[in-house]
């Protein structure tokens, strides 16, 4: 399996937990929903699997490669794992092709600009790259914030509640777009949200999250 | 068109217009000397002085400006970013500098590190062979930096505490370490903070007189103060004020310019950044670096100065003291509370409004901070006697025997000038506290038959009154520390603390001057006490 987690439990107090005992699996290349109500702990999971919190007990292994576990944490710059915020949170002083470039620091001049323009091809934006993020629409910014956490390869993609700052008319479109982006770069994602419809059109799988358990699982067959 | 303007008017803006009209008079009076013929005395300062003041002026403000932005920000990040012992103690303590003016510091240590003083007697003691001078350009600096650097601690602090960790947390994730982070993401964000911070630094330098005169340092308000007093030539004064301005308008441009069509802020749920506790060696020397700074720039020269009020308490502490007491805290009382009421108004006039004159207003009636205190004397000054001209028939009708000269040998000159230079920091507090509390309370007091005065009364002020007291006790602080202003315009035999500490310096009796500079300084302190303590109850959240 690309993407194992085992046994993890979370909580902020020593004796409240806002995670118990949760445990998948992923195949590369798969896209996992997470879903559940405000409160449930799917944007507490996603920050586990970030790095960007400490699990209280579990493991977690991401492409061979041990992130987490009962004598390893790896720092979430170590990680290699993209993640696109709830409200994005592009970075306000810097144009679109700066926020992609971010990174990429890695990489030569010539390399780095490259993968922005190949970035803002996936995502159709060739057109704005020097607009700055608040000259964008909010599903222009979320396909910019897209394209950032794409830019560097991560092994797998987070995504927390991508669709909650948008209007209905646009999520559905959008919805679509982000399948079709994340399938042409065969990503590995796991997203989290709070609405079925949002799973249906995006994921290979649903995770049902309750009071910080996952009770359920349902694949999503599509023709 | 006629019945719109009447519609608007109301209070709110026939105050701010008024104030607006009487903010500008003067400083045309300063723009249209300029245009006039030179005087002998200007054409000598042009050809032999002023690129020394220009050099000496962009030197002293450069490196002020450069080490309080560090200083501040290290403080700032300190504070919000970490958790160690004495955090909260420190969080406020290092906005108590901003109770020492300059020129006391100044003072203070000038004597400290004299022969006899008591820096240099323990430097011998220890038999350590250093001598310090610090009445020059460096000894300016550094008096400048430790005294001004909470502008800029306070406003990054607030930003700090106030940006979302998502900025953060997204750049680790993208492979930024700490440090990368820091630069490339926290700290441009903070941009608005420490630029705003550090140009109250930059205005207050260029405003100081008791410092540069003190340490015969040849800047800018040095210039216009030997001008106006020592050669007696009120127009090369105003020339040199104008060249003042010129300079401070392109300091604000460039940082304009240079910010182009950046923004720094977008609205981002999510908490700030959970504060980190410090490790290792990191745990004793970071915070001891904040301590050091304290000690310099508080705790030192207080200490210092409560010596020498021992010393001479008995002598100084007098009838004539109270009174100069009294004078200092009615002074300041009623120009705050004149300063307050009208930025109250002007606050009201422009809420919620994108309208272009009502724009233009506000910016010329928050015009007074930007302007050094020596320049916003003379030109009050001159506007003064202008109206006592005109209205001097008046003088006569009611008394015959009357001086050509009544308003502007009083102290409404005065207490106009400190209402003038502190209108901005009384209105950018209330404007923050409106914006908190958004319109609808107001809206809906007003569509249920409220007039605009009982809204006022009833709804507003109680809903801003932390933003109100705020704005009272920054105003209160800086006028009782004013120096350059008072010097120039108080009434004659009218002192204050601030002019007799100055009188007392000059006259190189430091030791006496302790016990006034204790009083402001003290008042002072209590005041930042309070401002630091105060909490918010029952302050709504915005609902618009």
């Amino acid at each position: 399996m690309y993407v194992r987690i085992e046994d993890l439990y979370f909580g902020y107090t020593k004796n409240t937990h806002v995670l118990h005992n949760v445990s998948f699996a992923m195949q590369e290349g798969e896209i996992v929903a997470i879903l559940g109500s405000s409160g449930s702990g799917k944007s507490t999971l996603l920050r586990l699997l970030s790095g960007l919190e400490m699990p209280s007990k579990g493991r977690i292994e991401v492409n061979e490669e041990t992130l987490c576990s009962a004598n390893t944490f790896v720092e979430c710059e170590k990680r290699h794992v993209g993640m696109v915020f709830q409200d994005y949170a592009l970075f306000p002083h810097m144009d679109v092709i700066k926020n992609i470039a971010f990174g990429l620091k890695h990489l030569s001049k010539d390399a780095k600009k490259g993968r922005v323009q190949a970035m803002l091809k996936l995502i159709n934006m060739e057109e704005k790259s020097h607009a700055f993020p608040h000259e964008l629409s909010g599903g222009q910014q979320q396909r910019i914030a897209l394209a950032r956490a794409l830019a560097p390869s991560p092994d797998i993609l987070l995504l927390d509640e991508p669709f909650s700052n948008l209007d209905e008319d646009l999520k559905t479109k959008i919805r679509h777009e982000l399948r079709s982006i994340m399938k042409k770069t065969a990503m590995t994602a796991i997203f989290v949200t709070h609405d079925y419809d949002d799973a249906l059109d995006i994921a290979d799988r649903i995770c049902y999250l309750e009071d910080g358990r996952i009770v359920h699982e349902e694949v999503i067959k599509r023709s | 068109m006629l019945s719109r303007i009447r519609r608007n008017i109301n209070i709110f803006s026939v105050v701010s217009i008024v104030a607006a009209a009487l903010i500008v008079i003067p400083m045309l009076n300063i723009l249209i000397e300029i245009f006039n013929e030179p005087t002998p005395a200007w054409q000598h300062i042009r050809q032999n002085l002023l690129t020394n003041y220009i050099i000496n002026t962009t030197i002293l403000i450069g490196f002020v400006a450069v080490f309080s932005a560090l200083i501040g920000v290290f403080g700032a990040t300190m504070v919000t970013r970490y958790e160690f012992k004495g955090r909260r103690l420190l969080s406020w303590f290092l906005m108590l500098p901003l109770a020492m003016p300059s020129y006391i510091a100044a003072y203070a240590y000038a004597d400290m590190v004299s022969y006899t003083g008591s820096l240099a007697r323990m430097f011998r003691w220890l038999n350590i062979p250093l001598v310090i001078n610090v009445m020059n350009m460096p000894g300016a600096i550094f008096i400048f930096t430790l005294t001004l650097f909470p502008y800029v601690y306070m406003l990054t602090r607030g930003a700090l505490s106030k940006q979302s960790a998502a900025f953060s947390e997204n750049a680790r994730l993208l492979g930024a370490g700490k440090v990368r982070t820091f630069i490339r993401v926290v700290l441009p964000l903070l941009r608005p903070a420490l630029v705003a911070g550090t140009l109250l630094v930059v205005l207050e330098t260029l405003n100081d007189y008791g410092v540069v005169a003190y340490f015969n340092v040849r800047v800018f308000s040095f210039a216009i103060f030997n001008a106006f007093e020592n050669l007696g030539d009120t127009p090369a004064a105003i020339r040199l004020s104008g060249v003042l301005m010129v300079m401070v308008f392109i300091i604000i441009a460039i940082e304009r310019f240079i910010r182009g069509k950046r923004r720094y802020s977008m609205h981002v749920k999510g908490r700030p950044l959970p504060r980190v506790a410090l490790k290792g060696w990191q745990r004793f020397i970071l915070p001891s670096l904040l301590w050091v700074i304290m000690v310099l720039a508080f705790f030192l020269p207080l200490a210092q100065l409560f010596y020498y009020a021992t010393l001479t308490f008995t002598s100084v502490f007098t009838l004539s003291f109270v009174y100069l007491t009294i004078n200092s805290l009615t002074l300041a009382v009623s120009a705050t509370l004149i300063t307050v009421l009208i930025a109250l108004m002007l606050a009201n006039y422009n809420r919620g409004s994108q309208n272009r004159f009502k724009k233009g207003l506000l910016k010329v009636t928050n015009l007074g901070y930007a302007i050094p205190g020596a320049v916003i004397a003379i030109a009050v000054m001159i506007f003064f006697i202008d109206i006592d001209h005109v209205l001097y028939p008046i003088y006569q009708f009611i008394n015959p025997n009357s001086p050509r000269l009544v308003l502007s040998s009083t102290l409404v000159m005065l207490t106009f000038a400190f209402v003038l230079r502190f209108m901005a920091i009384g209105y950018n507090s209330i404007e923050a506290s409106y914006d908190k509390i958004g319109d609808t309370f107001t809206e809906a007091s007003y569509v249920l038959n409220t007039s605009k005065v009982k809204t006022l009364l009833k709804v507003d002020i109680p809903l801003i009154k932390h933003g109100l007291i705020s704005a009272a006790i920054i105003v209160f602080i800086d006028v009782i520390k004013e120096l350059p202003l008072t010097l120039i315009l108080r009434p004659t035999n009218y002192n204050t603390l601030a002019t007799e500490v100055f009188r007392y310096a000059r006259e190189e009796m430091l030791q006496e001057s302790a016990v006034p500079a204790l009083v402001l300084i003290l008042v002072s302190s209590v005041l930042i006490y309070v401002l630091t303590h105060y909490k918010k109850k029952g302050v709504p959240i915005n609902v618009r």
